[in-house]
């Protein structure tokens, strides 16, 4: 039981980093639709560097460098190329998920190196996400550059007249985005399951994405979402804990994604849109052109 | 910048011309395919030779163009599953969950019809093979109609359902064929039973007779979106959903009808592979496989524009490399995942080339 918490625990802090790093961007007015190639990616170089140096430092710098340039690219294609924003997540997706399965492939199977150590009970990675997510959120609602952030998201235009540079804080949180989800990917495949298999995240980016929107775009909320759905994909791996015998193991890796639906759902009937409109960054997913 | 008394300058583009489409989806292949080359060269191979051997074997060998053909029916109709969303400015991502559901959908009729039995081999063909087609379209227009409702009643995110719908999907499939699932091969190999030889899906030459359905349909879109209100009415909500709504368009309709045609589409094109393409006649264990090719559907859909015609050369294209990718993989001792890098790296081409849809270079006399 207490290892089922603390698995829960850690599959939450995968989910925060991933969603924190959605957050930012899209508080930026970037919507990313790519993060789970963006983890996939992070995952895959920071499982090669550490398996070929045996050093996790650096297997987390690679996911964390990759993920920056993923996130760079992605603000070059929608923030100075003016592409579609889901048309270039969906390409960062693509080309993670078709890239790695290519240069993975010959490093499929287990690490094979010590795990990291936990700190009562859980990894150090949880730590560092409830720190982040605090900080996330006196950043971006007590301090200027905050202000500046959501304004950007907001309406760029005015933003700009007021003397922000909007691209500039585009493509910096679009790049910190990017380096939160490689990193999210790199704490799934160097500590949380460490075993290389092609594609082997199967929806924890969209699940991430879910979770942004589901958190009205407020980092705490966000955890909390990561918290409950952190719990559920852990139950879904291991029902037996608690309802044992009732369907196949199969069958139980379909709720978690049943349930991603199902709340979005209810966050779009109207009395949740009442408050969520508000809350929602005005200018997420429209391309910005200063004239 | 200013090259030899010319002046080079990006301009917005007014209007974009069918040729001017094609020439950018051209370049944008030609500069995939350049880009791809690295991979081959550090794999140490040399490109020339690995794109002669993919083309040969994908589109002149005689077993490999079989492949390609059966391998662009199933391009295609991911494709157009894409497309009719995509007009409508929806995102489909969902074919291969759609296509999922719709394979699981034929072998049930299959297994209401006692195929799984290994003496069924006189199962009636006239009534077997329509309606395990029928049942595949349904399959699929049902996974497909609950995003397409979900988006059309309360705005719910498309992309983030079909994929969720994707992987349910999935894990359905592994509960119907692994471990004791109803639909599991008598042999128990992880795989599901085989449909009985007097029900596969009848070949025209050596393809499978699934192809009319994909060139039949281009020629269908082609004129639904060309000629007909529906077509003009799904445009429009593409175009502008607000706009459409005070032109008399219901947008919840919109929504749905795309979905649930394009889940259809997507329904048969899991038929097709798993139940037409000679040597496969079964879910197989690596379904996942062919659920992953189903994303080519999006990249075909995109470079085409959304022009149904126009996906079927790119959708043969990508079929043949595809294909031709696998072999070579195995000829010149590549490592796994050749046609997925190739994916990737098309995808993200195609998203740079996205720019050129919008902008050209002008070149004008300095003064």
């Amino acid at each position: 039981m207490g290892q089922f918490i603390a698995r829960s625990l850690e599959a939450a802090t995968i989910f925060t980093f991933a969603g924190l790093g959605e957050l930012i961007n899209q508080r930026s007015g970037i919507l990313n639709v790519g993060i789970e190639g963006i983890m996939l990616f992070g995952a895959t170089l920071g499982f090669i560097v550490t398996k070929t140096t045996e050093s996790y430092l650096l297997g987390f710098l690679a996911a964390l460098v990759v993920g920056a340039l993923l996130g760079l690219l992605h603000g070059f294609f929608s923030i100075t190329l003016g592409v579609d924003q889901v048309v270039s997540g969906m390409g960062v997706w693509i080309l993670g998920f078709g890239l790695t399965t290519y240069i993975g492939s010959p490093y499929t199977g287990p690490l094979g190196l010590e795990r990291i150590d936990t700190i009562f009970g859980v990894s150090p990675f949880f730590y560092m996400a409830v720190i982040l997510v605090l900080l996330t959120w006196f950043v971006l609602f007590k301090t200027n550059v905050g202000l500046k952030v959501r304004s950007v998201g907001e309406n760029p235009s005015v933003a700009e007249v007021s003397g922000i540079r909007v691209t500039r804080i585009r493509y910096a949180c679009t790049t910190i985005g990017g380096m939160l989800a490689g990193f999210a990917g790199a704490v799934y495949a160097l500590f949380y399951n460490p075993v290389w298999n092609y594609n082997f995240l199967m929806g924890w980016g969209f699940i991430a994405l879910a979770l942004v929107f589901f958190s009205m775009w407020n980092p705490l909320l966000l955890s909390g979402g990561a918290l409950l759905f952190g719990l559920l994909w852990q139950l879904s791996l291991n029902p037996e804990l608690f309802l044992p015998g009732i369907f196949s193991r199969y069958i139980w890796r379909m709720v978690p994604f049943a349930i991603t639906i199902v709340v979005l759902v209810l966050i779009s009937t109207k009395w949740f849109r009442l408050r969520w409109g508000a809350a929602k960054p005005e200018a997420l997913g429209q391309p910005y052109y200063k004239d | 910048m200013t090259v030899a008394g010319y002046e080079m300058k990006l301009e917005r583009r007014v209007t974009l011309a069918g040729w001017q489409a094609a020439l950018i989806a051209l370049l944008a292949i030609g500069v995939a395919l350049a880009a791809f080359s690295v991979l081959f060269i550090l794999a140490g191979a040399s490109p020339l030779t690995a794109y002669r051997e993919i083309f040969r074997y994908a589109f002149f060998n005689r077993y490999g163009s079989l492949l390609t053909l059966n391998r662009f029916i199933f391009l295609a109709l991911a494709t157009f599953a894409f497309v009719i969303p995509f007009r409508a400015g929806l995102w489909n991502i969902g074919m291969t969950g759609q296509m999922y559901v719709g394979a699981l959908a034929a072998f049930g009729v299959l297994y209401a019809f006692g195929g799984k039995q290994p003496g069924s081999a006189n199962l009636n063909p006239y009534v077997v093979i329509p309606l395990m087609v029928i049942a595949a379209a349904v399959g699929g227009a049902i996974t497909g109609a609950v995003a397409g409702f979900l988006k059309g009643k309360w705005d719910v995110n498309e992309i983030v359902v079909t994929m969720m719908l994707n992987f349910m999907a999935f894990w359905l499939v592994s509960h119907m064929i692994k471990e004791g699932g109803p639909f599991m091969n008598p042999g128990g190999r992880g795989e599901s039973f085989e449909v009985p030889p007097s029900v596969r899906g009848p070949l025209i030459g050596n393809v499978p007779f699934t192809i009319v359905f994909a060139l039949g349909l281009a020629l269908l879109l082609e004129w639904l979106f060309a000629k007909t209100k529906l077509g003009y009415q799904i445009r429009a909500y593409g175009h502008s959903p607000k706009a459409a709504r005070y032109a008399g368009i219901v947008p919840e309709r919109i929504s749905i009808l795309v979905f649930v045609v394009g889940g259809a589409i997507a329904g048969l094109a899991g038929y097709h592979y798993f139940a037409a393409v000679p040597g496969v006649y079964k879910i197989s264990r690596d379904y996942a496989y062919f659920g992953d090719l189903a994303f080519y559907g999006i990249i075909c859909g995109l470079i085409a524009r959304g022009n149904a015609i126009a996906a079927l050369p790119v959708a043969l294209l990508f079929g043949g490399l595809s294909i031709g990718g696998r072999f070579v993989q195995g000829k010149l001792g590549l490592g796994f995942g050749i046609d997925y890098a190739l994916l990737g790296v098309l995808m993200i081409t195609l998203v740079a080339f996205q720019f050129f849809y919008r902008y050209r270079f002008a070149w004008n006399r300095s003064e």
